[in-house]
């Protein structure tokens, strides 16, 4: 269809430009137009008392309880007063650089993992996952080389978030690698015991693993013997997480066509020299996708871990809202806005990330 | 084959090694602390309350009636958030493949927004800020005087047979077979060509009976009537309910949209282009054409997201919703202080119903699956 202005050769203005894109778009025909109006009116319905409640009517400036008389309203001041808390729980704040200290490390170490042209991911990515914990495991708990100890009930808050996730993928994924290969497997036993694992446990809720690991783990050990709270949640999420992502790494090696098995095999290769010089480089980057979207699923599962009374990000937002003296609807609604904004923010960017990786990995089968 | 036999020997002595000691040391602890197992404890009185039972009980009933309680408020949990979440989603999906920008752009900012928040931080929202922002009873909203939102829940009207249920239940029967059998009979007919003046006539009179037993049966619907203390009559979903179904729902919601949208997507163009030159209207080609191939690529994935939302009830017991973990794994847990049963009961409780969802998707999946190439 040509419509006046068109078709003389670039002329179109961007008045016209712009209109031809409104009519197209949002009012080509009569049941578009009120779906348009319809869906402006919800916009407004819902953005202008957000905005109101969020922005306008919010108290912004103090840190204290006394500076936010309307309890009705958006209290930052209480954002303000507990952030600390919010990022390192208890730690006492004069051990807060070593936090820090260890989360900026495992920044500053892991960026090389996320740029595509480096090549020493092979060798990198497994030191991380040994060395890292145990430099971790210094820094946050101490007792040697003259830093304080600081116990694990004392972690909170996002600090908690953030080593919850990375502990927990750091050892799920040696260990769904593991069943993976188990459940391909050429010895009958092998197969069915890992597929019964793995389909066990990936049929039960997270908190109920976790319930079941608090309470049982004691009457595993022998007598005596003590594990901390904080180790029995992570190692509960860790038996969670590999099932998770053994399946996705099968969904990998599924993928790979049999002929590269069958070369590698007729090149004379060993088992592991198979996996890990033929099959593994071929798998990566088809796994990783629904590795990392399950890893944004664990980084929002580590919430429930308030429920059994470890306290990460939402748990100390939940304790300081019930707070007698910052008790109100403004306050915990403001808490609850920026929890969310906080988790919003990483599963976002993550999620982003995840379908970069995908669009990748396709791009790499088609010219495989 | 040798290698694998002693393998696979090495591999059974290993399991049972462990298997062995785990049980010995358990076993230990257990003595030790002076617990004795067995399943007698669900037969003892229960002693506590539960604030929304299907089904009647006391605090004198047993506590494996207790635990029926719970799995039944798990249920209706679960069977609220997948509907709800089915249907947001499925508008949601819909509303993706839209023509009109604003409505796409719209549900994408849902999705974005929902999907990146952790399910409990939104069902705390609910619960702990946007109900409890909810007027009192004393002035609640009400929505054509019959149904009441207010911070103590959300009262519905019920449906009351005066009749008696009996006749409800039969003319349910009576049309529920009427159905069947019409269906049978145009699918017979379709097939064989010939028409048979029972198959039009046996349906239609079954759904008179249907018809007579539903006027026997006397409904009528009974409002909440406002009292001086709150409501009576009618159904009551309690806050703790009604913020798990909400969050649930509009969490996993975005992932059914964008399943939906993208089965949608996965349906050649060509389908559409040939269901328009064959003259097929919009609404029918939608129905027999795009739809149905749809729904091959949405129910697999969709039995995912199902589980993953049963599974995510347990959250529940955050907000003491009485279901099933906080029931058992938490009161009465505390109460008998059996640890090694009520876990191992609790765990099997949702592997069980988890893999019933699995078969029956699979089932349902297996019957819409394109029969395999001749």
């Amino acid at each position: 269809m040509i419509r006046p202005g068109q078709g003389a050769g670039g002329t179109q203005s961007w008045r016209q430009s712009r209109q031809d894109w409104l009519r197209d778009n949002l009012f080509s025909s009569p049941l578009n137009i009120l779906l348009t109006v319809a869906c402006a009116c919800l916009l407004a319905a819902a953005l202008i008392p957000l905005l109101n409640w969020l922005v306008i009517d919010a108290y912004w400036s103090g840190d204290s309880p006394q500076d936010c008389p309307n309890k009705r309203a958006a209290c930052w001041p209480f954002v303000r007063a507990r952030f600390d808390q919010f990022m390192y729980g208890l730690y006492p704040a004069e051990e807060r650089w070593r936090v820090n200290l260890g989360l900026g490390l495992a920044v500053l170490l892991a960026l090389p993992l996320f740029l595509p042209r480096f090549s020493g991911k092979r060798w990198l990515a497994p030191a991380l996952i040994v060395i890292y914990p145990l430099l971790g495991a210094v820094l946050f708990l101490g007792g040697v080389f003259g830093l304080p100890y600081i116990s694990t009930g004392h972690w909170g808050g996002f600090f908690l978030t953030v080593v919850t996730a990375v502990f927990v993928l750091s050892t799920s994924l040696p260990c769904a690698a593991l069943l993976a290969l188990g459940r391909r497997s050429s010895i009958p036993l092998l197969r069915v015991c890992c597929a019964t694992w793995i389909e066990f446990w990936r049929s039960a809720p997270a908190l109920v693993v976790l319930f079941v690991a608090i309470v049982m783990f004691p009457l595993f050990m022998p007598q005596g013997f003590e594990i901390d709270k904080l180790l029995r949640a992570l190692i509960a999420l860790t038996i969670l997480m590999s099932c998770y992502m053994a399946e996705a790494m099968r969904g990998a090696l599924q993928a790979i066509p049999k002929g590269q098995y069958e070369a590698a095999e007729a090149l004379g290769l060993g088992y592991w020299q198979r996996f890990f010089f033929v099959i593994l480089p071929q798998a990566a980057p088809i796994a990783l996708p629904p590795i990392t979207s399950h890893f944004i699923n664990l980084f929002k599962e580590t919430t429930v871990l308030l429920i059994i009374g470890l306290f990460d990000l939402l748990g100390m937002v939940q304790r300081a809202a019930s707070d007698p003296a910052w008790l109100s609807l403004g306050a915990s609604a403001t808490g609850y806005a920026f929890a969310a904004a906080f988790f919003w923010l990483f599963c976002f960017s993550l999620s982003r990330y995840s379908a970069y990786l995908e669009r990748r990995a396709s791009r790499y089968k088609t010219t495989a | 084959m040798k290698r694998e036999l002693a393998w696979q020997a090495v591999l059974l002595v290993i399991v049972a090694g462990l298997a062995w000691q785990l049980l010995s040391v358990t076993q230990a602890n257990l003595a030790r602390l002076g617990v004795d197992s067995g399943l007698g404890f669900l037969w003892q009185r229960a002693g506590f309350e539960i604030s929304q039972k299907l089904i009647p009980y006391s605090a004198d009933s047993t506590i494996a009636r207790a635990f029926a309680v719970a799995l039944l408020n798990t249920l209706a949990l679960a069977v609220a958030a997948i509907v709800g979440a089915t249907l947001i989603g499925t508008a949601i999906g819909l509303a993706r493949l839209s023509d009109n920008w604003l409505v796409s752009r719209l549900a994408l900012v849902y999705i974005e927004i929902f999907r990146n928040i952790p399910s409990l931080l939104q069902i705390f929202f609910w619960y702990f800020a946007a109900l409890r922002a909810l007027p009192r009873t004393d002035s609640s909203l009400a929505l054509f005087d019959c149904v009441f939102l207010n911070n103590r829940g959300l009262f519905l009207p019920v449906v009351h047979a005066a009749g008696g249920w009996q006749w409800l239940a039969a003319a349910l029967l009576l049309g529920g077979a009427a159905l069947c059998l019409w269906r049978w009979g145009r699918k017979r007919e379709q097939r064989h060509g010939a028409r048979r003046r029972a198959i039009r006539w046996v349906p239609l009179a079954l759904a008179g009976l249907a018809g007579a037993s539903l006027l026997l049966a006397d409904l009528s619907l009974q409002g909440p009537q406002p009292t001086r203390f709150g409501f009576q009559g009618g159904l009551v979903l309690m806050p703790e309910f009604l913020s798990l179904a909400v969050g649930l729902s509009m969490y996993n919601a975005t992932y059914i949209g964008e399943i939906v949208r993208s089965g949608f997507v996965s349906v050649p163009k060509g389908q559409w282009e040939a269901a328009e030159s064959l003259g097929l209207p919009r609404h029918l080609a939608i129905r027999l054409v795009l739809f149905p191939q749809a729904l091959r690529a949405i129910i697999p994935p969709l039995s995912t997201v199902y589980l993953n939302l049963f599974k995510g009830t347990s959250l529940a017991a955050a907000i003491a919703y009485p279901e099933v973990v906080s029931v058992f794994a938490g009161t009465v847990n505390n109460l008998v202080g059996q640890p090694v049963f009520i876990m191992a009961l609790t765990l099997a409780v949702y592997v069980f119903i988890s893999l019933c969802i699995a078969l029956f998707l699979n089932w349902r999946n297996r019957r819409i699956a394109p029969s395999a190439a001749p």
